[in-house]
C-alpha cells in the first residue's frame, strides 16, 4: 500500500523555521515537523507534492521571488536527499520513482498571486517543474475569488474568475498544469470544471456535507467533479473536518465515506495538508498515520480496488489525463502549422 | 601610363581586392560563424510588440536592427539575447520582468525552424542553425537571491551581467544615473562575491559589462572560471567608463577571459558616429595589450541608437571581418575572435562546474539591511493561527511596488495631459 499525497507544507515550514537553509536542517531527525524521513517511510507515501507556497502578504510586492525560493527549496530537498526522495515531473516519474522505491516529489504552487497575473511568469513556473497551482490563496488576485467571498469576508472583485482569469486556465491547460481549486470561491469551482478541458483537483479540501466549511467541497460540486472526473483530496484539518478545533481519524474517514456515496469513489484522494496547519486529528498526527486511515477504510468495507483508487489511482488517472490535453493541444497547433514551421524540434511551443 | 589609366587601374584594383577581401572574410564566417554576445532584440520585443511574437514574423522586422534574414546575411551562428529589465524596476518587480523576457527569447526562439535555443558549448557548436542563448542584463533581476539566480539558470540563462546601469545592494556599476546603494568601499560585497562563487558553481558565465572596474577587479580576483565584458569596448581608443582600461584588459587576459567588443558609436568613438575602421582600431588596440585571444564580438543591436557607418545593423559583420582581413589579421586570429574564443570560455566555465559538482548549493544571504525595501516582505512567525504576519509596514501603497504602476502610469498621463491641446 503506497499513498500519493497532494499537499504537503514541509517546505512553509523549512522557510518560516529554518530560513530555507537545509545545511542546517537533518530530515531524518527533524522532530519539530510533522513531515520527516522516517515518517514518510513508516506512511508508505509513494508521491508527494510539496507546496510551494508564499503568503498572501506577499502579492503585490515580492511573491514572484519568494515563490521561486520555495521551487528553489523542493529542488535542494530532492538533491540532498537523494536516496529518499526523487524530483519528479510526470506521471511516468511517479512510477519510476515507485520501482526505484523512492517518494516522487513533486511541486505544486499554492495561489495564484505567485504568479502576478503573468502567464509567461505561469510558464516558467511549469519549466521549473510545477505540476498545479491553487487559483488562490486565501486571498483575491486580480483575476480570481478566493474561499473568504463565500464567508463574505472578502468582496468578489472578479465575480468568480475574470476574463483574464479564463485565460489562465486555458494556459495551464496547454501546458499541461494541474488546476487545482483548494482555496477557491464556489462560483470559481463551477466555472472552472465546466470550462477546463482537463480535469481538476482539489488538492487539499474536504466535504462540506460533513463540515459545512467553506473550505470545503459542496455536494453539487463533487458531483461535477465525478463528472469531469477530476479529484477531491481530503484535506485532515480538524477545523475542516469536523467544524471545531478537534476531530479524530474516524471523522476524517466519514468524509471518504461521504464523497464516495455521492460522489464514488473515483473522485476521492489524500490531501493531506501536514505542516500547513496546527491541529490535525487524534491518530493522524503526522504522515506516518495515512495506513491507520486506510485501515479504517477498509474496516468500513471499502473494498481493495476503492482504496487503491483513493491511494493514487485516481490522481494518476487525472495526472495522465491531464498530460494527455497538452499532448493533444500540441498535436492540433502543430497539424495548423507549415511544413517548415513543423521541422522546429522544440518541446517549448 | 596616362594619370586616367592609373587611377582607373587603381578603382579596379581596389574594388576588386575589396571583392577578393569580401570573399575571404565571407569564407572564414562560411567556416566559423559568427557568436555575437550581446543584443537586445527582446527588448526591443516588448517595447514595440508587448512580446506578442505572434502578432510579428521575425523573418523580416522593421524597426530594429536585428531578424532572422539579417542574422543570416550577417553570418552570425550565434546569438546571446539579453533578458533585460530596465533598472527602475530594481526593488519592483524586476523577477517576474525577467521572467517574461526570458519566456519571450524561449518562445522566440522555439517557434522558428532557423533557430535554436542551445544552453551549453555543446549544443552552440553542434547547432546547424542560428543558435540562441539566453542572459541577463543586471543582477537587479535576481533580486539578491541565490535562489532566483539557480532558477534563472534552470530556465536556460547562460549569463549574467552582474549590474546594469545602476549598483545592486551588492555589486557597483560603472553609471551612477541611479542613486541605489552607493558604494563606499566595497564595490563587490560579501553577498557578491558569493553570487560569483554560486555562478562557477552552477556554469554561468560572469559578465562583468556594465560593473565598474573596482568591482570587475574584484570579480577577476575571486572567480573560478573565466570571465567575460558580453559588449565592452577598449577604453584606451574610446575613453568612455563603459569601456576597460588596459590595466583591466591585462587581468583579464591572466585569466583567459573575454572582451567582446561592443559596436555601439558612444563606445567605439565616443559619441561621434564613426566608422568601421575605428571598429577595428578597438580590436587591434585589444589584440596589442592583451592578445587576439582575449577578444570577441558583443555588438549590443538594438540596445542602443547609433551605430557607425558600415555597421547599422547585424547584416554587416562581414564588412567588419573583411576590414581586420585587410588589415592583415590571421585566419587564425580571426576564427578565435568569431567564435572560438567564445567556445573555449563556455567550456571552461562548465569544466569549472563540473568540477565543482559535489558542492552543496549556497545558502548565503544578503543581510536584511542591505537589500530592504517596502516592496520586500520579511516573514516573520505568526503571533497566532496559521496567518503570517509581514513585519514591513502594511500600509505601502501596492501600487508602488510595479514599476509599470509607479512609473510608466504617471508617465504616461503626463503624456497624455501634454497631447490633449494638440490632439484636440
Amino acid at each position: 500500500m503506497l499513498t500519493d499525497v497532494l499537499h504537503n507544507d514541509l517546505p512553509w515550514q523549512l522557510r518560516s523555521k529554518f530560513n530555507n537553509q537545509l545545511n542546517n536542517v537533518d530530515l531524518n531527525t527533524l522532530n519539530s515537523t510533522h513531515t520527516n524521513i522516517p515518517k514518510i517511510k513508516a506512511g508508505r507515501l509513494a508521491a508527494q507534492f510539496w507546496a510551494a507556497y508564499v503568503p498572501c502578504d506577499t502579492q503585490n510586492k515580492d511573491a514572484v521571488r519568494q515563490t521561486l525560493e520555495q521551487i528553489d527549496v523542493i529542488h535542494r530537498m530532492c538533491e540532498k536527499y537523494p536516496e529518499d526522495f526523487m524530483f519528479a515531473t510526470s506521471s511516468r516519474d511517479i512510477m519510476e520513482a515507485f520501482t526505484q522505491n523512492k517518494m516522487a516529489s513533486l511541486i505544486g504552487v499554492e495561489g495564484g498571486h505567485s504568479m502576478d497575473s503573468s502567464l509567461a511568469t505561469l510558464r516558467t513556473l511549469y519549466q521549473l517543474g510545477v505540476r498545479y497551482m491553487t487559483l488562490t490563496h486565501s486571498c483575491n488576485t486580480p483575476w480570481v475569488d478566493n474561499w473568504l467571498v463565500d464567508t463574505g469576508s472578502d468582496p468578489s472583485e472578479n465575480n468568480g474568475l475574470s476574463d483574464f482569469g479564463f485565460q489562465v486556465i486555458k494556459e495551464m491547460n496547454r501546458l499541461g498544469m494541474m488546476v487545482d481549486l483548494a482555496h477557491v470561491s464556489e462560483r470559481v469551482m463551477k466555472q472552472v470544471l465546466n470550462v477546463s478541458e482537463a480535469p481538476v483537483i482539489f488538492s487539499h479540501s474536504s466535504a462540506y456535507g460533513v463540515c459545512p466549511h467553506k473550505r470545503n467541497v459542496p455536494d453539487d460540486i463533487l458531483k461535477l467533479v465525478k463528472e469531469k472526473e477530476g479529484v477531491v483530496m481530503v484535506n485532515f484539518y480538524n477545523d475542516y473536518v469536523t467544524c471545531s478545533d478537534k476531530a479524530n481519524l474516524s471523522q476524517v474517514a466519514d468524509h471518504f465515506d461521504h464523497i464516495k456515496k455521492v460522489a464514488g469513489a473515483s473522485i476521492i484522494g489524500f490531501g493531506g495538508d501536514y505542516d500547513g496547519v496546527e491541529r490535525v486529528p487524534e491518530g493522524l498526527e503526522n504522515v506516518s498515520k495515512y495506513p491507520a486511515l486506510v485501515a479504517e477504510l477498509l474496516r468500513r468495507n471499502w473494498t481493495n480496488e476503492e482504496v487503491q483508487m483513493a491511494l493514487g489511482k485516481n490522481l494518476l488517472r487525472v495526472f495522465e489525463k491531464v498530460e494527455q490535453v497538452r499532448t493533444h493541444r500540441k498535436r492540433q497547433i502543430r497539424a495548423r502549422m507549415t511544413p517548415a514551421a513543423r521541422r522546429c524540434t522544440a518541446c517549448l511551443c | 601610363m596616362s594619370p586616367v589609366r592609373v587611377l582607373l587601374f587603381c578603382f579596379l584594383c581596389t574594388s576588386s581586392c575589396a571583392s577578393e577581401l569580401r570573399e575571404r572574410a565571407l569564407r572564414l564566417m562560411a567556416r566559423d560563424p559568427l557568436i555575437d554576445g550581446h543584443n537586445d532584440l527582446a527588448l526591443q520585443l516588448r517595447i514595440l510588440h508587448n512580446n506578442k511574437l505572434s502578432h510579428i514574423r521575425l523573418y523580416n522586422l522593421s524597426n530594429v536592427a536585428t531578424d532572422i534574414n539579417r542574422l543570416k546575411t550577417g553570418r552570425v551562428g550565434a546569438q546571446v539575447f539579453a533578458a533585460y529589465v530596465m533598472c527602475t524596476a530594481q526593488e519592483k518587480d524586476a523577477v517576474r520582468l525577467t521572467l517574461e523576457q526570458i519566456d519571450v527569447i524561449q518562445r522566440m526562439c522555439t517557434s522558428y525552424p532557423d533557430l535554436e535555443l542551445v544552453t551549453s558549448a555543446q549544443g552552440l557548436e553542434q547547432s546547424t542553425k542560428t543558435a540562441c542563448l539566453i542572459s541577463i542584463e543586471g543582477g537587479h533581476s535576481i533580486d539578491s537571491s541565490l535562489a532566483t539566480l539557480r532558477m534563472f539558470y534552470q530556465l536556460g540563462v547562460r549569463s549574467m551581467a552582474l549590474t546594469h546601469t545602476c549598483n545592486t545592494p551588492w555589486a557597483e556599476s560603472s553609471s551612477n544615473i541611479y542613486s541605489f546603494y552607493p558604494k563606499k568601499n566595497q564595490s563587490l560585497t560579501s553577498f557578491g562575491e558569493a553570487v560569483v562563487r554560486e555562478m562557477n558553481r552552477l556554469g554561468m558565465i560572469v559578465d562583468l559589462s556594465h560593473s565598474s572596474w573596482d568591482t570587475a577587479r574584484s570579480v577577476l580576483e575571486i572567480s573560478t572560471a573565466p570571465v567575460i565584458f558580453s559588449h565592452s569596448s577598449a577604453f584606451a581608443v574610446c575613453q568612455h567608463n563603459r569601456n576597460v582600461p588596459d590595466w583591466l584588459l591585462v587581468m583579464l587576459k591572466e585569466k583567459r577571459g573575454l572582451i567582446m567588443v561592443n559596436m555601439h558609436s558612444g563606445f567605439i568613438s565616443c559619441g561621434e558616429k564613426g566608422n568601421i575602421s575605428v571598429v577595428a582600431d578597438h580590436f587591434e588596440h585589444i589584440r596589442k595589450v592583451a592578445g587576439f585571444e582575449s577578444i570577441g564580438i558583443g555588438g549590443d543591436y538594438d540596445g542602443a541608437s547609433k551605430f557607425p557607418d558600415g555597421l547599422e545593423d547585424v547584416s554587416k559583420y562581414p564588412a567588419l571581418i573583411q576590414e581586420l582581413v585587410r588589415r592583415n589579421w590571421t585566419e587564425t586570429e580571426l576564427a578565435a575572435i568569431l567564435r572560438r574564443n567564445f567556445l573555449r570560455v563556455f567550456k571552461e566555465v562548465e569544466k569549472v562546474r563540473d568540477r565543482q559538482s559535489s558542492q552543496p548549493p549556497s545558502e548565503a544571504e544578503i543581510p536584511l539591511a542591505d537589500a530592504a525595501n517596502p516592496c520586500r516582505l520579511i516573514l516573520t512567525r505568526p503571533v497566532s493561527g496559521s496567518v503570517f504576519r509581514d513585519a514591513s509596514s502594511s500600509n505601502v501603497n501596492v501600487l508602488t511596488c510595479s514599476v509599470v504602476s509607479s512609473v510608466l502610469l504617471p508617465f504616461l498621463l503626463l503624456l497624455l495631459l501634454l497631447l490633449l491641446p494638440t490632439a484636440v
